[in-house]
């Protein structure tokens, strides 16, 4: 565009204003000034006390803050593998061609749309002891004695497991869906030249479909790595943090920390730790996909 | 080996779908029936009563226009803002131009949930907290969607800019009849994630709103739920009045709302 470059400058800059507006008040803003309130006692009604470097020291030494950090990697570490290959494993069905393709792909997608809280109460029921649909549907199957009980919800393995399902049960959708449209952009020549010289399906799988979906996989993998850092509200339904905080993830510590005991400075300066994590964790996922300029 | 693969497809679908079908039965479930084996719960007496109940006798509906009017705000204005500074990033050559876009691209690595306290703070001091401004502009600034859209302008050649200009049509010309229409597809997408993402937010509205007539859907319900103890019928009820306008929707924007997820995948 052939523009006076004074008139160019001041045209970008009304197009960007509305965003930059928004982007330095509730983003940069509230960075520069969470630095500041992590060297304070700072309370809801703005009590402020200098504290120093206090806040970090205590952090350092905070059991209750491990324990949280290590709640949100255990659930990283069981929801990111089995995302992935439940996404794989539920978007090869909706890549056969059949009549009920549509069929499953609205299905497996559905419940992706639930609001957070919907899906959560769901998974609460549905994993209760006596009524709740697992066990019944168990009992009615017979793999669960009629007389015994699985206390999904009591029990930290079992809650962690029902966490899970029911996380990936809500969100495996998206993922569903970025595969699958990889999928269908594999030409179709490679399989048939494929099954030419004798390939079967399970070998097209492995030596075509899956070397394909890298790229992608990459990316599904480092972000549902950084949105399982971030679980609240599903382990705040189901579980309350529990059995005794066992299920604490550290979003929760942090909630609890600023507005139940009223410590806004120590909330925002655990907010950093997770900050640091995540920081490293993007890094990480942008130097991957930066690498010979995969996935654009 | 075709039945297995038949018989697998069909089990994985009947898993995903059996919460949903189960919530539907049950809310229609006449309150109070005994429940043995699950066979119960799909048995009549079915009962609308609770649904009478539930719609005129708590926040709900409001609640779930609440959660509309906050989610159709901030996707609009979301969109539009980040369209506007995506141009700017990628067709007006002005000064300073590559340090800007390092500065939103730097957006990218600040987590809201990491600087949620601090933001509590600073619209605490600027009076927007028990809002509905409150609950709609701390949410604007999306950095992912200014740098997704300029990737999409980038797509836009220049030379048919430069023949617009000849014209004499002004760059607000340029913006709104031409380059908007031509990313259309990338602007659906963009809105599709953003009014899904709003839908769902949580924490924010948790923190930022105490006033119980502002609550978003997934603010109220855990409040609702926490009331009802005894029986299933009330809190399935609650789900499928949150739940059926989002799945209608579902049904109805099916194939666009699976094409916005998967652009987001080859730009995200």
């Amino acid at each position: 565009m052939k523009m006076n470059k004074m008139r160019a400058d001041v045209q970008a800059l009304l197009f960007l204003l509305p965003f930059l507006i928004v982007y330095l008040l509730f983003t940069i803003w509230p960075m520069i000034k969470g630095v500041q309130m992590t060297f304070y006692k700072w309370t809801l009604i703005k009590k402020m006390d200098y504290v120093g470097w206090s806040n970090y020291s205590k952090m350092l030494r905070d059991q209750e803050m491990w324990d949280a950090l290590w709640h949100s990697t255990i659930f990283v570490i069981l929801t990111t593998p089995t995302m992935i290959v439940l996404a794989i494993v539920l978007a090869l069905i909706a890549n056969r061609k059949s009549r009920m393709q549509k069929f499953y792909r609205s299905i497996f997608f559905l419940p992706s749309v639930l609001s957070v809280a919907v899906a959560s109460f769901l998974g609460l029921f549905v994993f209760q002891p006596y009524t709740g649909l697992v066990n019944s549907v168990l009992h009615l199957i017979g793999i669960l004695n009629e007389h015994r009980e699985i206390y999904w919800l009591t029990e930290t393995n079992l809650a962690w497991i029902a966490v899970s399902l029911i996380t990936l049960w809500w969100t495996v959708g998206f993922n569903f869906i970025l595969y699958l449209s990889a999928m269908q952009d594999i030409p179709d020549e490679i399989y048939e030249a494929a099954r030419l010289d004798g390939a079967n399906d399970r070998q097209t799988f492995w030596s075509i479909t899956l070397p394909y979906l890298s790229p992608i996989t990459k990316t599904i993998a480092m972000l549902q790595i950084i949105a399982s850092f971030k679980v609240f509200l599903q382990i705040q339904i189901i579980t309350g943090g529990g059995p005794l905080d066992q299920t604490r993830p550290i979003i929760q510590l942090i909630y609890q920390t600023g507005f139940k005991k009223n410590d806004l400075g120590y909330a925002a300066t655990m907010s950093y730790m997770l900050f640091a994590i995540l920081l490293i964790l993007s890094i990480i996922q942008y130097a991957i996909n930066n690498r010979k300029g995969a996935n654009t | 080996m075709k039945w297995l693969y038949r018989a697998i497809s069909l089990l994985a679908a009947i898993v995903f779908l059996a919460p949903v079908i189960w919530m539907l039965v049950v809310s229609i479930k006449k309150e109070g029936m005994k429940i043995i084996t699950v066979v119960d719960w799909f048995t009549p007496p079915y009962s609308f009563a609770v649904y009478d109940e539930i719609l005129n006798g708590t926040k709900l509906t409001n609640w779930m226009l609440n959660s509309v009017l906050v989610a159709v705000a901030v996707t609009l204005l979301t969109v539009i803002i980040a369209a506007m500074a995506g141009f700017a990033l990628s067709k007006v050559p002005f000064r300073y131009r590559a340090f800007m876009f390092f500065f939103v691209l730097a957006g990218l690595l600040i987590p809201g949930e990491a600087t949620i306290i601090p933001l509590y703070q600073v619209a605490k001091d600027m009076d927007l907290l028990n809002s509905y401004e409150g609950l709609v502009i701390p949410m604007l600034a999306s950095p992912v969607a200014v740098i997704v859209l300029k990737s999409f302008f980038d797509g836009v050649p220049n030379d048919l800019l430069e023949s617009v200009q000849i014209d004499g049509g002004g760059v607000w010309r340029i913006f709104a009849h031409i380059m908007l229409p031509l990313i259309r597809p990338a602007l659906a997408s963009m809105a599709i994630l953003t009014f899904i993402g709003s839908w769902n937010n949580f924490l924010w509205p948790f923190l930022s709103i105490t006033d119980d007539n502002l609550f978003t859907l997934p603010m109220g319900i855990p409040t609702l739920m926490s009331q009802y103890s005894e029986d299933y019928v009330k809190p399935m009820v609650v789900n499928t009045i949150a739940s059926l306008p989002i799945m209608l929707l579902f049904i109805i924007f099916e194939r666009q709302i699976v094409k916005g997820v998967s652009l987001s995948g080859i730009k995200g």
